[in-house]
């Protein structure tokens, strides 16, 4: 019975010393890490991981997403109007193998990129600014080793030279994306990767990275080497080589675990330092106010959404009757800008804020998140207003809209709350204009959805985008451009935007470009081919020990938003 | 019994063989870009989604499909798991031994204690023991493992601080298991052929929670199958006929009565092993209990198809390992029940 006794209290006692030790940070987590290998990060779980084993070339300067600084390089230098970007790389920086870094090794880590551009990755987007194409050479012919090997060179000063086919603006922002990393090369063909010559290049195109050998054993410069990585814990430690300041924690614990209220526990004991928190609300019910709890509101937003009118509905089954009958719409309902600009001033964006984003949303000018080089604040907004939405409506198709009434099928990605009750908002306040207007709500599978809405067979939808580098660009050509990303979701095409927006892509110039966004949004203004929805604010929660946390540091561009740094930045006390 | 044991191994391969089409063929339900979509994680992967399907061959006839996973499969590959970011088949072969280490720990005391108090509750019927003993097991049964595992973990670990969270480790010895020699996979008993007994202690009191839980609940069960076999074994002929002989009571109810109960428990036994090697999927998943359970749910959220088959696979597995031991030890427990 003593035995038993001993044995209880061994097994109960103990719990005391489990609070995260100070030199180690702990970061509990639902989400999965699906790759630790640069080429194929394309999810902010593993992006927040690999851009603190990693370095890329070039990165954001402290919470700024406007400026970008040297990592990697030195410096840079851009010539040949714009076209030819030329980097001095830093020296004596070692990889977590010990080897040095050389130019070899970015040239190396780029045109693997290149190479593979695997379907899964994020490399299309830098595949644009050299190869003049987001596909690879699986996919476009044109695209051979002599144009990967010419567009990344190394030149005999060691400086690392990319050669674009066109001027790209947006190519530095792209540089400080994490999937940019520079790998160690060497290290990385010992392990069976990509030998980096023409002789096995054809293999790799459009290969799936996620699981590669680099990702079980990565080798980068960053401040963090993984440890080991087993069923439900990453752990890291502190490269001891690292080039720059060494880091104050020195063991970072990624621990994956799926329910709620178990991270939850662990936070308000200190057992877990930053958890994955279940957002806003449950942030607000459950833990500010808690003892050691620090609540960091009002960071900025990255992402914007907007609900799609596609002034082209291919699918007659979305359609109802087909006419102006009430019982249905025609295909281009949306084409007259009355019935679009009707639709954006039933929205309720107050009450869309309060309910969804508990107070905490904030309304855009354009579709653009406000920090952003180009976010025009002047450009006018849409407001909750009946009697404009009906004014509108009333004019819309000759009277017909108003006279006749329609019947029109909307979708959300079944499962977004958020979008479900936008739609709500608008189903509500539409209906309420006029007894033959008739708003139905459809949940839709998230793969059906992005198919239908791709081939244009949704009339109406609401999807959101998240940035892969902090350019304009990477959103206004995305949503308002007939060549954009989205078009074929709302086929609303407008001359001067798409001319404005190619002219944003052909300068550096900032001034200008920004003058162009802002027409881009005037333009959007009273065209209405979006209802913008209110974008909320960011919130995150931290323990209180833990230092180098603030709105003032953070940055959205940092995968690792918990607290939008770098682990080297952060300490405990 | 060898002839037997010979001819369940036979059929092994062969039910595999048949589970592995009907588990390829009700993914293939799914439309290929359902399936592609498992391998997306943002809007602007969307745009790949035809490029997916294309190059894993989504849109491709069953049999095509079927045929190229069946040879993978057979050549150990069965493909690779984004949400452990591991293969598959690593990825079973690292987390099944935390799931038998949790079965060990478990399944005995749900079988032996279920038994126990099943007898107990059936050789003192309608006494305080047996009214206490069935409020146990009506509890166990209703109530859903999740809230029961949510409630330990808030009154254990988050108001009493007795026991520790979620996970196996505490994060101070989640560094130091690198170094230990791993002989079976399984943490704990690893940790103690390694003399790191800090370690397996660690281990153990993670696996309290996790497993009382099970305990409550599947125990529940067994104790009231054993109750009502007991009852139904004390008022059968041969238990009176044992009795007119003069045989003591304990003799009576544990090798008369007691023999004749355990039938069923055989099978109810083997299942409640089944279910936990399986995966204890709500159980692993409160407590982060990095098993087979925990992954496999994270992996059907994620649609990530060729965990889920891996999965699928593995449980078949068991099923018919399993089964084929039920059978065997049914007749070992039962001279009657022969095998033809």
């Amino acid at each position: 019975m003593k035995k038993f006794a001993l044995l209880s209290s061994l097994l109960l006692v103990g719990s005391a010393f489990a609070a995260a030790p100070r030199d180690t940070l702990v970061v509990q987590q639902a989400a999965d890490v699906p790759t630790l290998d640069p080429t194929a990060t394309y999810d902010t779980a593993s992006g927040a991981i690999v851009e603190n084993i990693y370095e890329t070339l070039v990165t954001y300067k402290g919470a700024s997403i406007r400026e970008l600084e040297p990592l990697l390089a030195t410096k840079w230098a851009i010539s040949n109007g714009g076209r030819t970007y030329t980097f001095d790389l830093r020296k004596n920086v070692k990889f977590h193998s010990g080897n040095t870094m050389t130019c070899r090794d970015a040239e190396y880590s780029i045109e693997r990129n290149l190479v593979t551009n695997s379907a899964e990755s994020g490399n299309w987007f830098i595949a644009e600014s050299l190869l003049g194409t987001g596909a690879n050479a699986k996919d476009d012919k044109t695209i051979t080793w002599a144009r990967i090997d010419r567009a990344v060179e190394c030149n005999n000063a060691g400086q690392l030279v990319f050669t674009l086919p066109k001027v790209d603006p947006a190519f530095l922002a792209k540089m400080a994306y994490p999937g940019q990393s520079i790998v160690d090369s060497k290290h990385a063909i010992a392990q069976g990767e990509w030998k980096g010559t023409s002789a096995d290049w054809a293999n790799w195109v459009g290969k799936d990275l996620q699981g590669s050998n680099l990702s079980k054993q990565p080798s980068g410069t960053g401040a963090y080497k993984l440890v080991r990585r087993d069923a439900n814990a990453i752990l890291l430690q502190a490269h001891d080589a690292y080039w720059g300041k060494k880091p104050a924690i020195r063991n970072v614990v990624i621990q994956k675990v799926p329910e709620l209220a178990a991270r939850q526990q662990a936070f308000l004991r200190g057992d877990a330092d930053l958890i994955e928190t279940g957002g806003r609300a449950n942030i607000e019910a459950q833990l500010k106010g808690k003892p050691g709890v620090v609540v960091l509101d009002n960071l900025p937003n990255t992402t914007a959404t907007a609900v799609f009118m596609n002034e082209n509905i291919k699918d007659p089954a979305r359609l109802g009757s087909g006419k102006l009958d009430g019982r249905g719409i025609p295909a281009n309902f949306f084409s007259d800008v009355n019935v679009r600009r009707g639709m954006a001033y039933a929205f309720n964006y107050a009450q869309y804020i309060k309910d969804v984003q508990n107070g905490k949303g904030k309304q855009r000018t354009m579709l653009l998140p406000d920090t952003f080089p180009g976010y025009d604040a002047e450009v006018k907004t849409y407001t909750y207003n009946p009697k404009q939405a009906e004014a509108y409506f009333k004019r819309a198709w000759g009277g017909n809209v108003w006279k006749n009434g329609f019947t029109l099928n909307v979708a959300y990605r079944a499962g977004s709350v958020p979008a479900q009750t936008a739609m709500e908002i608008l189903k509500r306040n539409v209906e309420a204009l006029n007894p033959k207007f008739r708003v139905n709500i459809q949940a839709k599978e998230w793969s059906a959805m992005l198919n239908d809405s791709k081939a244009g067979k949704e009339p109406m939808i609401i999807i959101g985008w998240a940035p892969d580098y902090a350019d304009a660009d990477n959103f206004m050509y995305t949503f308002y451009s007939s060549n954009g990303y989205y078009f074929p979701r709302n086929n609303w095409k407008d001359a001067s935007v798409d001319k404005w927006l190619e002219q944003a892509r052909a300068t550096t110039n900032q001034a200008t470009r920004d003058r162009l966004y802002s027409l881009v949004g005037q333009r959007a203004y009273e065209q209405a081919p979006f209802v913008l929805v209110p974008a909320g604010v960011f919130v995150t929660a931290h323990r209180d020990n833990l230092v180098g946390v603030s709105a003032r540091t953070f940055n959205p561009m940092t995968s690792f938003d918990y607290t939008g740094t770098l682990w080297k930045d952060l300490s405990k006390k | 019994m060898l002839n037997f044991i010979v001819r369940r191994l036979v059929q092994i391969p062969l039910v595999m063989l048949a589970l592995s089409v009907l588990i390829v063929a009700l993914t293939m339900l799914l439309t290929p870009a359902q399936r592609a979509a498992g391998y997306i994680r943002s809007e602007q992967q969307a745009a790949q989604l035809e490029r997916i399907i294309r190059d894993r061959g989504l849109d491709q006839p069953f049999p095509v499909q079927y045929g190229k996973w069946l040879q993978s499969t057979l050549q150990g590959d069965l493909g690779f798991s984004k949400s452990s970011g591991k293969p598959v088949l690593e990825t079973i072969v690292e987390r099944l031994p935390n799931t038998i280490e949790l079965t060990l720990v478990t399944a005995i005391p749900i079988i032996l204690i279920g038994i126990w108090l099943g007898t107990l509750s059936a050789l003192n019927k309608d006494r305080f023991i047996d009214q206490v003993l069935r409020v146990f097991a009506v509890l166990g049964y209703s109530l859903p493992t999740f809230v029961l595992g949510i409630v330990l973990l808030a009154v254990l670990y988050g108001y009493l601080g007795w026991l520790p969270g979620a996970g196996q480790l505490e994060v101070i010895n989640q560094f130091a298991v690198g170094d230990l020699r791993r002989y079976t996979g399984m943490l704990g008993i690893d940790a103690l052929l390694n003399g790191r007994f800090d370690i397996a202690l660690d281990v153990l009191r993670h696996l309290i929670m996790p497993a009382l839980t099970l305990f409550i609940v599947s125990s529940a069960t067994i104790l009231k199958v054993m109750r009502n076999n007991m009852l139904e074994a004390l008022t059968s002929d041969y238990v009176r006929t044992a009795r007119a002989k003069g045989l003591s009571e304990r003799v009576v109810n544990l090798k008369h009565a007691r023999r004749n109960a355990l039938l069923s428990i055989v099978t109810l036994g083997g299942f409640t092993v089944i279910g936990l090697l399986s995966g204890s999927i709500i159980t692993e998943t409160i407590f982060a209990y990095p098993g087979i359970g925990q992954w496999v749910v994270q992996s059907a959220l994620a649609l990530d198809i060729p965990s889920v088959l891996g999965f699928a696979l593995l449980s078949a597995l068991i099923v018919v390992v399993v089964s084929t031991l039920i059978d065997i030890l049914y007749g070992v427990v039962d001279p009657r029940v022969r095998f033809d």
